[in-house]
């Protein structure tokens, strides 16, 4: 699948908008958290229906519409949070919960300034963070879903981004 | 003897108020209190209680915004020239010259460099 501006010469392919989210997980790590991170392989095959741990969520709005997400164990969150705060963290607990949405602002806040060159400016939601066992996530609506496994000293998490066209008229986008 | 610089962070993460509040620790000058709010409409009432000397604010909070704040310190003769700082994900050029047109002294994109931005601080702190 491809997304493309109305006539726009120049598509942009789902590998092109994974690979920004990607980049925009490489700076903050190497900003942030002074850590590294890799790309691991995924299939659609491994995307679980449910799943246990943290689910941080920001929401994005303009041209496009949907969201981005970081999704990972509790411990993995513990130790993205001691990275980002400096701090040894071995619960779940309040800083920990606001430690992965500030992450996952970030890692959506530099990817839809990259996505931006093509839908022109987006507006994002604060964060809202989950933790809880089987849970679920749904969107409808997307027209393009995306997602990136990561790997981290700390462990492995997922980044997804959904998004469908919205009613914008500034910077009509066109999924294929 | 001058009194050492007053600061206030404005963000709705307690996680970036921390580091914030590490990296200043690390500018190696003599600070006065670091306050501390998570939205504008708290920073503007925390302002009304002390003397700040400069003020670091995020763009995207609940209740009032950055962009908010800053226009109701532009607009208010006791805060019209105190320094701010927006330090926000938001990178693009428009909300940025949105800011700057407010008269914000400084941008920093998050996520930034905790050199850089202890550098870019002690400056700001020491004119």
């Amino acid at each position: 699948m491809t997304t493309t501006l109305a006539g726009s010469a120049t598509p942009i392919l789902n590998e092109e908008l994974a690979n920004m989210l990607f980049a925009a997980t490489q700076e903050v790590f190497t900003s942030m958290l002074g850590s590294d991170v890799q790309r691991l392989p995924r299939s659609d095959a491994e995307a679980a229906n449910t799943f246990d741990g943290v689910l941080a969520l920001v929401g994005l709005a303009g041209a496009v519409i949907g969201n981005g997400a970081v999704v990972c164990s509790a411990a993995t969150a513990c130790d993205l949070s001691s990275r980002l705060l400096m701090t040894e963290l071995s619960s779940v607990d309040e800083q920990v919960l606001d430690s992965v949405g500030e992450i996952c602002n970030m890692i959506i806040g530099s990817f839809k300034n990259l996505l931006e060159a093509v839908t022109g400016e987006l507006k994002m939601s604060i964060p809202t963070v989950v933790y809880g066992k089987n849970i679920a996530t749904r969107n409808a609506k997307a027209e393009v879903a995306i997602a990136v496994r990561c790997g981290s000293p700390g462990g492995e998490f997922e980044l997804t981004v959904r998004l469908a066209k919205s009613g914008a008229r500034e910077h009509e986008v066109r999924f294929i | 003897m001058t009194e050492p610089p007053n600061l206030l962070i404005v963000d709705d993460s307690t996680a970036i108020r921390k580091i914030l509040l590490r990296v200043l620790s690390q500018t190696g000058l003599s600070l006065g209190q670091v306050l501390e709010a998570g939205d504008g409409r708290e920073a503007l009432k925390l302002m009304e209680g002390h003397e700040i000397s400069l003020v670091l604010t995020d763009i995207n909070m609940p209740n009032m915004d950055g962009l908010e704040l800053l226009r109701a310190l532009r607009s208010s003769p006791k805060w019209s020239t105190v320094p701010v700082v927006m330090i926000t994900t938001e990178g693009g050029q428009a909300k940025v010259q949105e800011a700057v047109g407010l008269g914000a002294t400084s941008y920093v994109r998050k996520p930034f460099s905790a050199d850089l931005l202890r550098d870019k601080l002690a400056s700001l702190l020491s004119k």
